[in-house]
Order: C-alpha cells, then structure tokens, then sequence
C-alpha cells in the first residue's frame, strides 16, 4: 500500500469561509489539508455528461426484459419491458428497439447495469439528481459542487480560453424544481470561477461569447481598448492597484480574450457542414450533442448535455411511458451514435469520456425499491391494460440503472454487472452507487476519488466522505 | 523496555496483521482520534503532559515523554506505548484506570503505528491554547492622542503604535461621502448629494451626514436587508418552498430593520419564534429521507450557533469536532430545545443508543428546564442566548457589523469567534459598548463610522490577507451583487417596477394623524359602485359628494380605491392617495370630518384600459354609509352632473377587491415608496454571477474577486445591455454636451471628475455630440471600472 511521498506540515488553522473558499482553498489537491494526495493517471482529458433527465426507464432502454406488446386487459404485473430487444455490433449484447444507432456504437463503449440509488424516502426527481451531480444528498450545511465544477477545479481547464464547466440543454428559469436544479448547477463553495456556463439553447450558444446583440466587433474591441486605457490612466493607479483591481483586471482580460477567440467559432452551430448538421439535428438535444461535439474539439473539460428536466416531461413519464419513451429514444438515437462515431473519427474518443446517464431507472409496478415506504406516484394505476397511456414504466425504481460510458480508457463492448430478470429488476452483480460511480468517472479523469478541499475548517471529498471506489472492471 | 512475553506477543500480533497490512488503510480520523480521546487525552492532551508525554499533535506524540520516546511510526515492535496499552502491570498499564483498551482498538493503534502513524492534517488531539471568554470584559481605554478621543480611535492608535505601523491618512471628503453611502444605505451619491456635501463649511457636516443618512430609514432597510437575508438564511426562491418545507421571514424582517429593533429583542423572536420570524428556526425540510445530521433539527442547533454566536455545529453535527471542543452530545442538546422529542445521537449515521436532554451549551448563564414544553424552552434559549453576561452573542454581531463596514472582521472569517481576535480589547469593549447603547444596531453603525479609524483612507493590499494580518487601516469591499445593481439602476434611471419582498415601505407623511389603538374591521357588505365620468376613456375627472352629520365623529372608515389612481381630499384637506387599483385604501378619516356640511373631493385618473373609482365611506357610531354612486358628481367644465354608474361593486374586471383590503396608516399612500432596491427582487442570472447567494446555507460573506464567468456575463450579457441602453437614452434626452455628461457620470458613480488624461481617452469614445451608442459604451467603461465596483 502506499504511504505518502511526504508530509507536507503546514499550520491547520487556515481560516476558510464558505464564500472566500473560492480565493483561499488550498493549493494542490489534498487528501486532507497536507497530505498530497495521489491522482491516478488521467485516461482522458475532457469529459461529456449526456443527461437523460427525469429517471430513464433501464428495461425500455438499455437493459431489455421479457417484453410484452400492447394488449388490452394484459396483467400490469407481467409488464417488465414495453420495447422487443434488438442486437448491437457487440456479441451478446442486446438493447431495446429505437435505439439502432445506438446499437452500432456499442463497440466503443462499456454498458454498466448495476447502477444503483439510495432510498431516499419520498421520491423528489431533483434529489436525486441533486445527488447524482454533486455526490451528496440534501440538506447540506455547505454549498456542494457540481461534478463538472470538481473537474474545473482539480484539473483547470483544458484550453486556458475556454470556459472548463459547459452546461447545454436545461432551462434554469421557468420550470418547475428550477429552484432545486439551480441550486447543484453550481460551483458550490468553490466559488463562480468553477461553476457552468449555461446554454440551454444550443443554437443560440454563440450569443454568449459574442459582443451584445446590436454590437458590431469593431465596435466590442474598440470599447475594451479604451477601456483598459481608461484605467491604465486612473489618477489613483498606484494606490489602487491591489488584488482586488488586478483580479478584476484579469477576468475581464480572460472573458473578452474569449469573446475575441478562435474558439468561439465552436459556440457557433451555423459554422457546421449542413449534412453533418442534419445528422445531430433531432432537436434541442441533438443540436446541444453537436455543440458538444465542437466545445470538446475546441478543449472545454466537462460538458453537460441534457434532454432536460421538466417535471412530467420527457423521460420523466408517470403515464403513457411507452408512447413517450418511443419519442424521446427517436431525439436521442442519431445524435448521440453521431456524436461517438464523429470523436472516434476524429480520434478523440479515446481521450474524452463520455457517460450516458439518469437519476433512476423506473419500473411498471414498484416505486422506489423494495421495502421503501416512497409514495406512489403513477398517474396509470391499473392492475389491467385498458389504453394506451397505461402502457409504459410509470413508477421510479432506484435498486438498478443503466449508466453508457463511452471512451476514456473504459473496455469496448463490454458489460458490466447485471439485474435481475424477474421483478423486482435489482442490480444483483457487481452493484455501483453513485459514490462508487463518481469514483469511476473521477479515476478516469485522472482525480482521485478521496480528493478533498477544505471548507469551513472541514475537508470536502469529491465522492461522498472519500469512500468512492472506482469500478476499475470497466477499464482497459 | 521490552519483557520477552511481551516481544513475542508483539511479533505475534504483527505477523497477524501482515494480511491486513496489505489491503486497508486506517482511517485516522474516524478509527484512531476516537480511540486516543477516549483513552489518553484526559492526561495527554490540552495541556496536560502526564510523564512528560503531551499527545496533542503528531509531532508532541513522536517526542516522547520523561522516559524517551513512546511512538516509532512504522515501527509497532518499538513502540512502547503500544506495550503500555496492553500491560497488565499495574505499574505499567495505560490509561492507569478503567478498563483500558479493548482488543479491536489495540489492534487498530498496531495497525496504524505499523502504517507509519499517519495523521490527517491538523487534527489536535486537545484544544489549543486560546478559549474565547464567554462573559463581556470591561476594557480600560488607552489615553487619546490629540483630537483623537473616540474610544475606538484610542484603541487601534495604541494598536498602530505598538505593531509599528502609521496612522493612516484621513479620507477626503469625496471618498468619505461615497463610502459613507454605500455602507449606510447602499447607494451613490447623486451629484447634487455630492455637491451640497463638499460646498457645506460646516465643520460638523460628516456627524450631520452620517445622521441623515442613518435617519433615512427605509433606503437603511433596503440596503442592510441583503446582509440580514444571507444571515439569516432568508430569501424570496429557493430550494425547500416547493414542498412547504420553507418559509419567509421577510416582512418581519423588513420591519425590525426600518424600525431600528434592538438586536436582542431580533434574536428573541427569532429563537422563541412568534409567527412572523418563525422562518428562520424551522430551518429548510426537504421531502423524503434526511441524514440524521441534517433533520431541521440538527439545522437549528447549527443555525442558531453560527448566526448569534459564530461557532460551527457542523462538525459535531455528524461526531465530536476534531477541531474545537464542540461534542455531538452538545450539538444534539442543542438541537433538542427545539425538537418535538428527545433525539437519538446518530454519530457518522450509525445511532447510538443514547437519547439527547435539551441543554443549553453556556450553562454557566443558566439552564434549559428539559421538561419544559417546546415554547417554554425555546422561550429560555431566547434568554439565555441574549443575557446580559452572554458576551459571545454582542461579540459576534459587532464583529460582523465590523467586518462589513471596515473590509475585515476583528475576528476572521467572522463564523470563527473561537479563533483569536486581532484586538481583544477593540472586540471586548464593542461588545460592551453595543449592549450599554441598547443593542442598537444604527447606533453601533453610527459609532464606527464616526470614528477617524473609518474615516481614513483605505489601506494597499497586494495580496488577500492572510493569518498574519495586522490591521493598518479600512480595506477596501467590492461592491455586493446588489449595490452594483442598484448603483447602476440609480445611474441609468431603471430601477425595476416590481417589487418581490413584501415589506412595508410606505413613506410616513409627518403631518398625519396618530392612528388610534384599534384597528379598522375587515370590510363588510359594499354596495357601492364603481363611478366614472360619462365618457370612460376621459383620463382624468374630479368627482365630488356632499354630506351633512349630525356631529363630529369619532370614527370613520374610508375604504377605496381607483383604476389606475387617485387622490381624495376631505373638507380641503389632503386625505390619502393612490396609483395602484390592486392595492385598496383603507383608512382612518374622522379627523377630516366635522358637523354639518362636508365636501368630499376625488381627482381620479386613469392610464389606459378600463376606468372606474369605488368607494366606500363608513361615519360616526351610527355607521351611516356613504358610497359611490349616481348620487356622487362628476365636473364638466364648471358645472357639476352626476356620475355615471359603471359596473356594482364586485362586478367588472376587478372583482372584489375591496374585500380584503387591510388598513393602511392615516396619512399614508400605498403602494408608494422609494425606487425599488435590489435587495427587494428576485435573483436572476446577471446577480448571482456577480454574487448574490443561494441561500440554502447561512452566508456570511460574498466572494471578493470577479470570477471570468462573471466578466463574460458583464461583456456581452443582455440584462446588463439593456440597463445601459435606457441609460444612454436618458442621458441623451438631457440634451447636454458630451463633456458635461461625462463630468456628471463621473461624480455620480465615483463621487469625482475626471482627469485631463481620462477626458481625452473619453473624448476618444464620444464625440461633442454623443449618440446613443457611444453614451451607452461610456457607461460600461465606467460600471466595469475597478474605482467604481470597488468601495474604498
């Protein structure tokens, strides 16, 4: 077992506030205060967070069950999946029909299916995900960063101009649990430097690193030029050139060296070949697996691309999941079969992680797991098919989901774990919580999962008190 | 010295262990701090050095005691401590009494000297050598220098003196009017404040203006409710209101605020929780399962000691802290004054077994009655937290009010009141001070700032100051999200039309009446009519009705209101008025009224859209109703006609709005009120990049650097374009040359003019004649200008 290199012996009592964590947490990232820790080594460099919010249903996606077609007066109870299996380009392995694309990628990437959620009582989707993201569960008594925050933190940007922490697709204003999802789409007490830049409309992405609407770029450039001339010349530079005014300075210097960039051209969709374009372009999602695609070309660290969540919307189905779910696999299909063959063409899959993912998996009869006293939230409770809105997963199930990795060091064409066949469709191999899943996509990342930074006196880890362990079957 | 026995069992143990060796690590912080303060730091620790041998860090343990050394890191066999821990020699056995060690805890402290005795961070097994006095301290004033005699100009004298270091300069008076704003009531200066200030010869003119500015008790309330909000954890959104789990403290807040509430009786109502300010305690609840640390009880436990006295409960929310002296038993007692039943200590979410008792964690200042009910308890904490010998609870407030209006608390970070001060007796004699003075927080603020310390220019910092910070003068603050909002809104002239915050900010006309003891009843039965002129598209008509009474009244009621406004005069005299028909007015009137003949006069207007004035006048103790009605006049010209009926009161586009109207203050004009401050809205976007927090945690201070993210949202964001544009526009319409614009933005926003230098770089930017768009870019380069988001 290892022992640390040194022991690092530096006074404690670093006075840390939550808000100023930001401009004092320590430098180099500690296991605890002093002791460096030791990061594995980085299998890639950037990493994209498809997001399939609102609790995907595993068996009608990813992990086929017995399935049974619409009938009439059909047992709820023998529904376990509402899509027939079709084969992938990797032997063995079957997913469910509308994901053929998808199929045919399958042999870049690693499918876990053990992946598995606390019972946190009554099912609240922002929870959830709220723990899915930041790796702790609500209330907390510190601001908690987000994944992606972590990965701007630990490991900087990947291209010094571009923003490391890029979230696409998720309206933060206007939707129900708006509150809850601002509150994990953060930096947390790291500070703003490492939170996301928000683009819920890919398409409108290149309104961000431009000047404002109406602002020709001779006339953007020419106003930073005067304006840095302005308070070169401020009668009082001497006495105010401290921290504070340098900090600023310098921010300002990074966001308009942005706004100047080369790189900006990848914020802007209309620069893709339309054949390509077409490709991707199933919607907003699809649009926003392109922008990825671009932003990752260009060196962003961490991006988030979501189907987005609104309450009973999308994947989040409590009636009619089959109907639904047939919808939402037609948006997501192409574009993300699109997005892994377009980095592994360009050779840059091997280097960045890509992770399919939701908040929970969901089940026809069962809501939560087993045991869990969560309320019952189906708006199709039937025990007998009578329409078609009954047809469908209508209840969150948390004791096992399907998580895709793509990339990053992971096995191609690989399966890792497994549920059960029957009712209740637990993970039963090789189980993977989300401390355990963190670790894995950290360890990948080249973080180690008990890094930690300290904040009101405490050390903060990135998976849940340290104790993530990375699920190094999946890896090459 | 090894026995033989004891070198066999030592080997043995260790060749046991080789499996386990390999393939776990311990877990100092959790599997070996626990042992040692259960079993040695009641000798070893906290400044007890039984035999020489002091455990509180790492390096004490490896030096050893009176006999050599005890600990050899990787090295089990010669480590005689272990030895001593599984001796049954009287003589020899540590600890000396009890027990001792069970065979899994020694096994474990075999395991950990065999991995090298790692030892997280600063841990100290004890607590160090400071403790923070509980009970206030009367300091001893050191002599004054020469008209330098405020109390606090004769403490921080003496401190500058003796760490070496000058008195700083003494603030212009255009930097002092600026700062002296801001910090008071969050706004700038306008250019005519700015003028009358420098041009008064006055020689008192900053007491005068520090007066006014503290007088001015609605822009006060406006600016200070942002530092209470993120104290008190209180905000308009967020996280916990969707499932009820939540609830505003605002208007009670708002109230105690432009009301000059003392501190204590603040902090009484929110322990002891009436209604209004029970927001606050009952924490935030989300739906479903919470970990035992975080149940809103553990919530308040770690609320109540962080706001009023600067501890963190967080730590031992979960086990006993590793940094301070604070246990899981003191958190969880704590928790239990609150909670509905006795607690089970849950330590790192495994229960204990052991149940909580409501206790109190100063019981030198009194006790909690465990067997009283929740209200009494809560009603005792109250008491005790607000003392008059609890100096903790003056110490942290006055330390925080320090550090907002001086750039750095006393004590720092400011939820560190464990921590050494830089000046105990500054610390000490504030707190004193602040009780003596009635724990008046407007009066503290005016004793700062009244100071030379204040008033002196700030101090240089090339770097964030660290733990060997020595005070040498005020340091500068960036602007909060909402003072750069509401500097800029003043600017521009966009201040938002809608206010979120229900609070009460009614100007109060002076030359009203006193409102008498009882309220005004709810509305009854109205049976009046909404009247208008004949044509309802006229903007403005005046109506009129007479009356006669028997007698002066003793009480009479109005009850009405107006789409889109209006304004009532009673027998000449000035009654109330109105711009808002959502907002009724319901007041007191009998003063107006006398016996005999009576006019009542209305001018009412309306803006656009439907038209209509409904009233409802109740007199005397008959309660003889007068209503809008057809009897009512309406002016044409000279001549009088009657109204014209619109719609029956409850009919039309505004329902019954008169129903639940509540009374407003005799005198008073709802709905009106100073432009709306930033602190009133709701977050968005461009706020909360430049700060302004999430609130789901108790926020003590707001991040000092501009972030990049930030300055890509000020570069190019929209919010922030569109302020500017209207600015321009406002600007532009004054119909100035460009050089007196400029000069007048300049001594709007940075209280000064412009150098030569920075007139020609500007000039460069806007021409004589500036359009639109050049003013609108000479706005940002001033909003984005260091000198204006920084208050030094």
């Amino acid at each position: 077992m290892n022992l640390p290199e040194s022991i690092i012996r530096r006074d404690f009592i670093k006075q840390l506030g939550v808000a100023s964590a930001a401009a004092l947490a320590t430098e180099g990232t500690s296991a605890w205060a002093n002791e460096p820790v030791k990061h594995p080594e980085a299998k890639a460099d950037s990493c994209i967070l498809i997001w399939l919010a609102g609790g995907m249903a595993a068996p009608d996606t990813f992990d086929p069950k017995r399935y049974h077609p619409f009938e009439v007066g059909l047992d709820m109870n023998k529904i376990l999946s509402t899509f027939p299996a079709i084969d992938t380009n990797v032997d063995g392995l079957k997913i469910t029909k509308g994901l053929e694309n998808v199929a045919q990628v399958m042999d870049r990437g690693t499918l876990i299916r053990s992946a598995f959620q606390p019972d946190l009582g009554s099912i609240l989707h922002s929870r959830h995900q709220y723990h899915w993201h930041t790796g702790y569960v609500p209330p907390l008594t510190v601001a908690a960063p987000h994944v992606g925050a972590w990965m701007a933190k630990v490991l900087g940007p990947n291209n010094e101009i571009v923003p490391p922490f890029i979230n696409i697709g998720q309206r933060l204003e206007g939707v129900g649990e708006k509150e809850e999802l601002k509150a994990f789409t953060t930096g947390g007490f790291f500070g703003t430097e490492y939170g996301p830049m928000n683009l819920p409309y890919p398409e409108q992405a290149v309104q961000s690193v431009q000047p404002p609407k109406g602002m020709e770029p001779g006339r953007f450039s020419n106003r930073y030029h005067h304006f840095k001339k302005l308070i070169d010349q401020n009668p009082n530079r001497e006495k105010m050139s401290d921290f504070q005014r340098e900090s600023m300075v310098r921010s300002m210097e990074s966001a308009h060296r942005l706004l100047q960039s080369k790189e900006k051209k990848a914020f802007d969709l209309t620069l893709e070949p339309k054949e390509s374009y077409e490709a991707y372009d199933t919607g907003r999602f699809g649009r926003g697996c392109l922008l990825a695609r671009r932003l990752v070309e260009e060196g962003a660290r961490f991006i988030e691309v979501t189907t987005e969540y609104v309450p009973f919307l999308h994947w989040d189905t409590h009636k009619s999941g089959h109907t639904t779910v047939a919808r939402m696999k037609k948006e997501i299909d192409r574009p993300i079969a699109q997005l892994i063959r377009d980095l592994d063409k360009t050779g840059k899959l091997d280097r960045t992680l890509v992770i399919i993912a939701s908040e929970f998996s969901r089940d026809a009869m069962i809501e939560g797991k087993p045991g869990s006293n969560a309320r019952d939230q189906s708006q199709a409770r039937v025990n007998k098919l009578k329409e078609i809105s009954h047809y469908g997963l209508h209840r969150h199930f948390t004791g096992g989901t399907s998580v895709a990795m793509f990339g990053g060091g992971v096995k191609k064409g690989f399966v890792y774990g497994k549920t059960a066949d029957e009712r209740p469709l637990m993970a039963i191999e090789n189980p993977v919580s989300i401390e355990d899943l963190h670790a894995t996509i950290f360890t990948a990342m080249g973080i180690s999962p008990q890094t930690a930074y300290d904040v009101e006196k405490r050390p903060f880890f990135a998976t849940k008190d340290g104790i993530g362990k990375p699920a190094t079957g999946i890896f090459a | 010295m090894y026995t033989q026995a004891t070198t066999i069992k030592a080997i043995s143990l260790f060749l046991f262990l080789i499996p386990n060796f390999l393939c776990s690590k311990v877990d100092f912080a959790h599997e070996i701090m626990p042992i040692l303060k259960k079993h040695c730091a009641e000798c070893h620790a906290s400044g007890k050095k039984k035999g020489g041998l002091d455990m509180n860090t790492r390096s004490a343990f490896l030096a050893g005691g009176e006999n050599g050394k005890v600990a050899v890191p990787g090295k089990p066999t010669e480590s005689y401590f272990l030895e001593a821990i599984q001796s049954e020699d009287s003589n020899e056995k540590m600890p000396p009494k009890g027990d001792g060690l069970s065979a899994g805890e020694i096994k474990k402290l075999i395991e950990w000297v065999t991995e090298g005795m790692p030892w997280d961070g600063g841990i100290r097994l004890g607590l160090s050598g400071w403790e923070p006095p509980l009970k206030p301290r009367i300091v001893k004033l050191p002599k004054a220098k020469k008209n330098r005699g405020h109390p606090i100009d004769r403490l921080l004298d003496d401190y500058l003196a003796k760490n070496k270091k000058p008195i700083p300069e003494s603030l212009e008076d255009h930097a002092f009017v600026r700062r002296a704003y801001m910090d008071v009531v969050g706004l700038l200066p306008s250019p005519e404040q700015l003028n009358a200030f420098l041009t008064d010869k006055s020689s008192i003119k900053r007491k005068k203006l520090i007066e006014a500015l503290l007088a001015d008790d609605v822009a006060y309330a406006d600016h200070w409710l942002t530092f209470w909000n993120d104290l008190l954890r209180n905000d308009y959104t967020g996280t916990g209101f969707i499932t009820g789990g939540r609830k505003q403290i605002t208007t009670w807040l708002y109230a105690a605020l432009r009301g000059n509430k003392p501190y204590d009786e603040m902090t009484r109502e929110l322990i002891d929780a009436g209604n209004d300010a029970s927001g606050f305690i009952n924490g935030i609840k989300w739906r479903g399962n919470v970990s035992a640390g975080q149940t809103v009880h553990m919530q308040f436990s770690q609320n109540v000691s962080q706001v009023f006295l600067g501890l963190n409960m967080k730590c031992a929310s979960c086990h006993d802290s590793f940094i301070d002296r604070w246990t899981l038993e003191e958190a969880y007692n704590l928790a239990s004054i609150y909670a509905d039943k006795p607690l089970e200590l849950t330590r790192c979410d495994k229960p204990t077994g052991k149940m909580s008792t409501a206790k109190w964690i100063f019981p030198e200042l009194g006790e909690i009655d465990p067997k009283a009910s929740k209200t009494e308890r809560l009603k005792q904490l109250a008491v005790l937290m607000t003392h008059p010998e609890n100096g903790r609870f003056t110490r942290t407030i006055v330390n925080r009010i320090w550090a907002r209006l001086m750039g750095r608390g006393i004590v720092h970070p400011v939820d560190a009141m464990d921590t050494m001060p830089w000046n105990e007796d500054l610390l000490d004699y504030l707190a004193v001070r602040f009780a003596e003075d009635g724990y008046d927080l407007r009066k503290f603020i005016g004793f700062v700032i009244s100071s030379h310390a204040y008033q002196s220019k700030s101090v240089f910092l090339s770097e964030e100051p660290g733990e060997n910070y020595v005070y040498s003068g005020p340091v500068p603050k960036r602007m909060t999200a909402e003072q750069f909002m509401d500097s800029i809104w003043q600017v521009t002239g966009t201040n938002p039309a809608k206010i979120e915050a229900k609070v009460d900010r009614m100007h109060r006309d002076k030359s009203s009446v006193k409102p008498q003891s009882d309220l005004l009843p709810k509305p009854g039965k109205i049976t009046a009519k909404w009247i208008w002129g004949p044509n309802p598209k006229t903007k403005k008509i005046k109506l009129r009705k007479k009356i006669t009474l028997a007698v002066k009244p003793d009480l009479a009621s109005f009850l009405g209101t107006c789409d889109n406004g209006f304004s009532l005069w009673i027998n000449g005299k000035k009654v109330t008025s109105s711009k808002d028909w959502t907002k009724p007015v319901y007041q007191k009137t009998a003063y107006f009224f006398k016996k005999g003949e009576n006019l009542i006069e209305v001018d009412a207007e309306m803006y656009g859209g439907s038209s209509g004035f409904v009233a409802q006048f109740i007199i005397g103790k008959d309660k003889m109703l007068v209503e809008t009605d057809k009897s009512w006049e309406v002016a044409k010209g000279k001549e009088w006609n009657p109204a014209t009926e619109v719609h029956p009161y409850g009919k039309g586009p505004w329902k019954r709005v008169l129903d639940q109207a509540r009374e407003s203050e005799a005198g008073t004009t709802p709905g009106a009120g100073p432009p709306i401050r930033a602190a009133l809205v709701k977050n968005d976007f461009l706020m909360r990049s430049l700060g302004r927090p999430h609130r789901d945690q108790v926020v003590t201070s707001r991040p000092a650097e501009l972030t990049t993210l930030q300055a890509i949202d000020l570069a190019n964001g929209q919010i922030l374009a569109d302020y500017l544009y209207k600015g321009a526009r406002a600007l532009e319409a004054e119909n100035k040359p460009t050089e007196e614009r400029i000069d007048w933005l300049f001594r709007h926003a940075l209280a000064r003019l412009p150098s030569p230098t920075e007139k020609t770089i500007l000039a460069e930017v806007a021409s004589e004649s500036a359009g639109n768009q050049e003013m609108e870019d000479l706005l940002w380069m001033v909003f984005m200008h260091p000198e204006f988001q920084i208050i030094r």
